[in-house]
């Protein structure tokens, strides 16, 4: 499924390059004579190969008669003429610089009947088709049931494919960092979490499969425990999207997106070899599917992933115990049979993380202490072993996925989930044998969607939503016990006439939350045993409304103009609320506040998008998110003094928040084979009750990257897919930020950096395989340098130069 | 696979599986008492050649976080040599656990440092060591000049497998630091 579309982009591509040629014959002054006359009209000079200008385009959209969904790769075919188009992500096709005239569109897809509509052109015009699936070619597309073909209002971001390939050997949210308007927030080499529009942890949904991945997500050094080999496509929805996946999703949601079961008899595999060079990193995934030749109905996929890592380096030294390791596997199956489906899909992420020892101590004197050091305490050398505090975290998903038809583009879909997550974190301090903490947080989830037929031009879906969560600790008091029981019911409806497509959605939640602890657990301890001792259950009950509001116009077949109004709301969470204690991964004594109410935000963004063009693409975005009762974490100037000594005291506290920002990626095709592109993103954090910055949110960004590709190298096309990119990528230093910072953080913003990176990849065909080599360098000049939003910039640099080399070699039977 | 071939075994099965996971947990958690809570910790200042001990201590009965830990400093003679011991208990024990004894168990894991704040005449030497003749500070010699006040800093660090001659007060693990008020008059 996923090389199709890819490949027919690439014919497309090549077809762009000919209309290109005689583009540029039309600059010089070739068509200059024909401007003013109409002579030479009609489709039969278009059989001459001959391009003229009479400034008519031709352009519309392609969609699934049945869900309306856009239908990509689809090939428009003016019958007589050479000309062709095929569809883009939005299943839009174009034709420019036609002449008045009769022509025969002929729409052709796969799994699709044929169409051919006869039309007089006179004047530009939009022309779109609705194509009906042919009920042979058809039995088994939707297993999947992803949002992938869906027309979203709000800004998204796509990695799927060679970009996605790229990636291979680094961890979610780094791999994400392409898309324009993420970064990450670090402990370490090892540890990232994703950020969108400068909002992390329980403000964004990571959707895995389906399913929202519940863990300990919290803290900054929690990442999320997914393998990125088990998506085919990863997705980012910018801004508050709660209506559909549930509230908390104020700041977006990212959906990680396995590729489909395969819908054809016969098997195949594909191994991924990936090494990378500064922190000697192997890893090795491989993938197995089937769809038996007796059992047409089942299909089944294998996989499984390993990894091992040692201590990263950087220019001038090791980090002492910053190895990791990863022990991954998925199975998943289906059956789809008429009108209904089953799947299902179990997945282990495993891993040990090592957790650089000069950054889990502390209290103010010992962080004092490591900011006066040039080098990191203590020095390292290569290791793979992996030494305290370390992280021994697993999490295992079980999905069950079912659909039965309820009619003509109308479906009614189940999808149950079971999570758990076990989060160890063993300390150098005390017995070292067991764990100083561990969390297991299990999660039920359960969706129910139907999608009705197709009424007045709306398509929509109405569905029901329940959580159950139970949280546990055993070892030192952080977070309580908690269960806590979610219940959510929302309303979509999209509607498309003309060049509008408009979408709205309304969703109610309810939340129950009950904590378990004991006295001693809460800043109102007494120090008398009996007292303390004594258990309490609070309970917490929320509700609340979401909702959006959103359009496309298409200007033509190249300007797209997005607007949405979204809003959201999220409860606080157990740890917002009850949190007690020294937080090793930040250093600093954090206090709950039982007191904390909802924050709910208000999202606005406007997208304008310019697209398939010969030569200049682009996407300009701007946002602005106005959150009420933003829960954050204030600094308290009174540090809080234990026997170990005065730590920074964090309480958490409510303000009115803005978050304003600008996300700009635009292409410009140079040449046949060069192309250069640019992406910048920039976000603005206000305390509007206080009047001053945020701390800790993203700097500017800013990335510049010239491209060549050739297609093809030698006659025999050994080496295909050719390509040579060099990037420079510029982060700013934080100047916008509040008085008195250094009340609330230890060091100020480390100043900005500018990276070069470089990628190289090509195609070998060896016999019937096509095996894929990517070869990617970043930070080149090996610039020693410190990011804001890593813990580690008190205490060391970040990687220096790292060359990753990686092979994915299919394997088709 | 006769099981999927009517719509309503299928609704049936999610059904229940639904049922299934609307479930209540009802595990309580276990009351327990921190393993290696430090409570108290106390400087005796003994003068040589007799005279009333001297006592500094800090004292946090119910552990990190709530209530504000006490500390009450010491006056200490001008002039004079004290033998130094220092104390660390968990006074929420019955008794009371002496986790000096643990230190001194693991004496080549440990050491204390004493830091007098400038301005006050006060100078500590090692009188103990561990296994290796490193210095240990369970045990010590402060010596006072002039009168003045200021404060001294006790600090124990854990340095599991990194002891050695150049260790220093930046290194290691703090497992305490306290610095306790001192007028020399």
């Amino acid at each position: 499924m996923e090389e199709a579309p890819l490949f027919i982009h690439f014919l497309y591509f090549t077809a762009l390059r000919n209309y290109f040629k005689l583009f540029v014959l039309f600059l010089l002054g070739a068509c200059a004579p024909y401007m003013g006359t109409y002579a030479q009209t009609g489709p039969a000079s278009a059989e001459v190969f001959v391009e003229t200008d009479c400034g008519i385009t031709l352009s519309g959209t392609i969609t699934d008669h049945e869900d309306r969904s856009p239908l990509i790769g689809a090939t428009v075919l003016l019958a007589g003429t050479r000309r062709a188009s095929v569809t883009d992500a939005n299943g839009h096709y174009h034709f420019q610089n036609l002449c008045p005239g009769a022509y025969t569109l002929v729409v052709s897809y796969i799994g699709y009947t044929t169409e051919r509509q006869q039309k007089n052109l006179r004047a530009p015009e939009v022309v779109n088709f609705r194509l009906h699936p042919d009920g042979l070619l058809l039995h088994s597309v939707e297993i999947t049931g992803t949002m992938k073909s869906e027309q979203i209002t709000q800004p998204t971001g796509r990695l799927s494919g060679q970009e996605l390939a790229q990636t291979q050997g680094q961890s979610l949210a780094q791999a994400l960092e392409r898309i324009t308007g993420l970064s990450s927030i670090q402990t370490g080499p090892s540890i990232a979490k994703p950020v969108i529009h400068g909002l992390h942890s329980n403000r964004i949904l990571i959707m895995n499969n389906g399913v929202r991945h519940e863990a300990q997500q919290w803290g900054s050094e929690h990442a999320p425990e997914i393998d990125p080999f088990v998506a085919s496509e990863l997705t980012v929805i910018k801004g508050a999207a709660g209506v559909r996946y549930g509230a908390d999703a104020i700041g977006g949601v990212i959906l990680v997106q396995p590729r489909p079961l395969r819908d054809s008899v016969g098997t195949s595999a594909k191994l991924h070899l990936v090494g990378v060079s500064h922190n000697r990193q192997g890893v090795v995934s491989g993938q197995v599917e089937n769809n038996p030749a007796a059992l047409p109905a089942l299909s089944w996929r294998l996989q499984g992933t390993l990894k091992k890592a040692g201590n990263s380096k950087t220019p001038n030294y090791y980090l002492a115990n910053t190895g990791y390791q990863e022990q991954n596997f998925s199975a998943a199956a289906g059956w789809t049979q008429g009108k209904f489906g089953v799947d299902g899909y179990f997945s282990r992420f495993g891993t040990k993380v090592g957790v650089f020892s000069g950054s889990h101590v502390g209290n103010l004197t010992d962080i004092r202490n490591a900011l006066q050091r040039e080098r990191p305490q203590p020095e390292a050398d290569f290791t793979y072993t992996i030494g305290v505090p370390y992280q021994n975290v697993t999490h295992d998903l079980l999905r069950l996925h079912g659909f039965y038809k309820t009619g003509p583009g109308s479906r009614l879909l189940f999808t149950y989930g079971r999570q758990q997550n076990v989060r160890q974190e063993f300390d150098a301090h005390g017995d070292q044998s067991k764990p100083g903490l561990l969390f297991e947080i299990t999660t039920h989830s359960n969706e129910v969607i139907w999608e009705h037929p197709l009424v007045l031009n709306l398509k929509g879906s109405v569905g029901a939503a329940y959580q159950y969560q139970f949280n546990r600790f055993e070892g030192r008091y952080f977070v309580p016990f908690y269960q806590s029981h979610t219940t959510g019911l929302f309303w979509l409806e999209e509607w498309e006439k003309g060049n509008w497509h408009v979408e709205a959605g309304l969703r109610y939640d309810y939340r129950h939350l009950q904590a378990k602890l004991f006295q001693k657990d809460t800043p109102q301890k007494t120090g008398q045993s009996d007292l303390d001792n004594q258990l309490l259950k609070p309970t917490h009950t929320w509700q609340n409304l979401s909702g959006t509001l959103g359009a496309i116009y298409h200007f033509g077949p190249h300007l797209d103009l997005n607007l949405n109004a979204s809003s959201a709301w999220r409860s606080p969470t157990t740890s917002e609320l009850y949190s007690n204690g020294i937080h090793h991964g930040t250093g600093t004594y954090e206090y709950g506040n039982t007191g904390l109410g909802v924050e709910r935000a208000y999202h606005f963004t406007a997208t304008l998008a310019y697209v398939q063009n010969q030569r200049l693409n682009g996407e300009i975005s701007v946002y602005r998110n106005f959150i009420d009762n933003y829960i954050y974490q204030e600094p308290d100037t009174v540090p809080t003094l234990t026997v170990r000594g005065a730590f920074l005291t964090a309480r958490q506290q409510q303000a009115d928040a803005t978050f304003t920002g600008v996300d700009v990626g635009a292409t410009y095709q140079l040449s046949d084979h060069l192309l250069f592109s640019t992406k910048a993103s920039l976000v603005r954090a206000f305390n509007r009750s206080a009047d001053e910055y945020f701390i800790w949110i993203p700097t500017d960004r800013y990335e510049n990257s010239l491209r060549y590709a050739v297609e093809k190298q030698g006659e025999q096309g050994v080496f295909a897919e050719n390509y040579f990119q060099i990037s420079a990528l510029a982060v700013s230093r934080q100047r916008n930020l509040p008085d008195n910072y250094l009340a609330r953080d230890y060091a100020l913003p480390p100043p900005g950096y500018v990276l070069l990176n470089a990628e190289a990849g090509t195609t070998v065909q060896v016999g019937k395989q096509q095996i894929e080599i990517g070869l990617i360098a970043r930070n080149l000049l090996n610039t020693a340098y410190r990011d804001y939003l890593n813990r580690f910039r008190y205490y060391a640099d970040e990687v220096g130069r790292s060359v990753t080399l990686r092979v994915t070699i299919p394997l088709n039977f | 696979m006769t099981l999927f071939t009517k719509p309503s075994r299928v609704l049936l099965i999610f059904a229940v599986v639904f049922l299934a996971s609307a479930c209540n947990n009802d595990e309580d958690p276990v009351p327990k008492n921190e393993e290696e809570l430090i409570t108290t910790v106390r400087l005796t200042f003994a003068p040589q050649g007799g005279g009333s001990t001297v006592t500094a201590t800090y004292r946090d009965l119910d552990g990190d976080g709530g209530a504000v830990p006490t500390l009450t400093g010491a006056q200490l003679a001008a002039n004079k040599v004290y033998n130094m011991t220092v104390a660390v208990l968990d006074e929420t024990k019955n008794p009371v656990a002496d986790i000096t004894l643990e230190v001194k168990e693991e004496a080549d894991e440990h050491q204390f440092f004493y830091v007098p704040s400038s301005g006050l005449n006060m100078t500590v030497i090692y009188t103990d060591q561990d296994s290796k003749n490193l210095p240990l500070g369970i045990t010590t010699r402060a010596t006072t000049a002039s009168a003045s006040s200021g404060t001294l800093r006790v600090v124990l660090k854990h340095l599991p497998g990194v002891k050695s001659a150049n260790s220093t007060i930046a290194t290691g693990e703090t497992d305490v630091e306290v610095s306790f008020p001192i007028t020399i008059q």
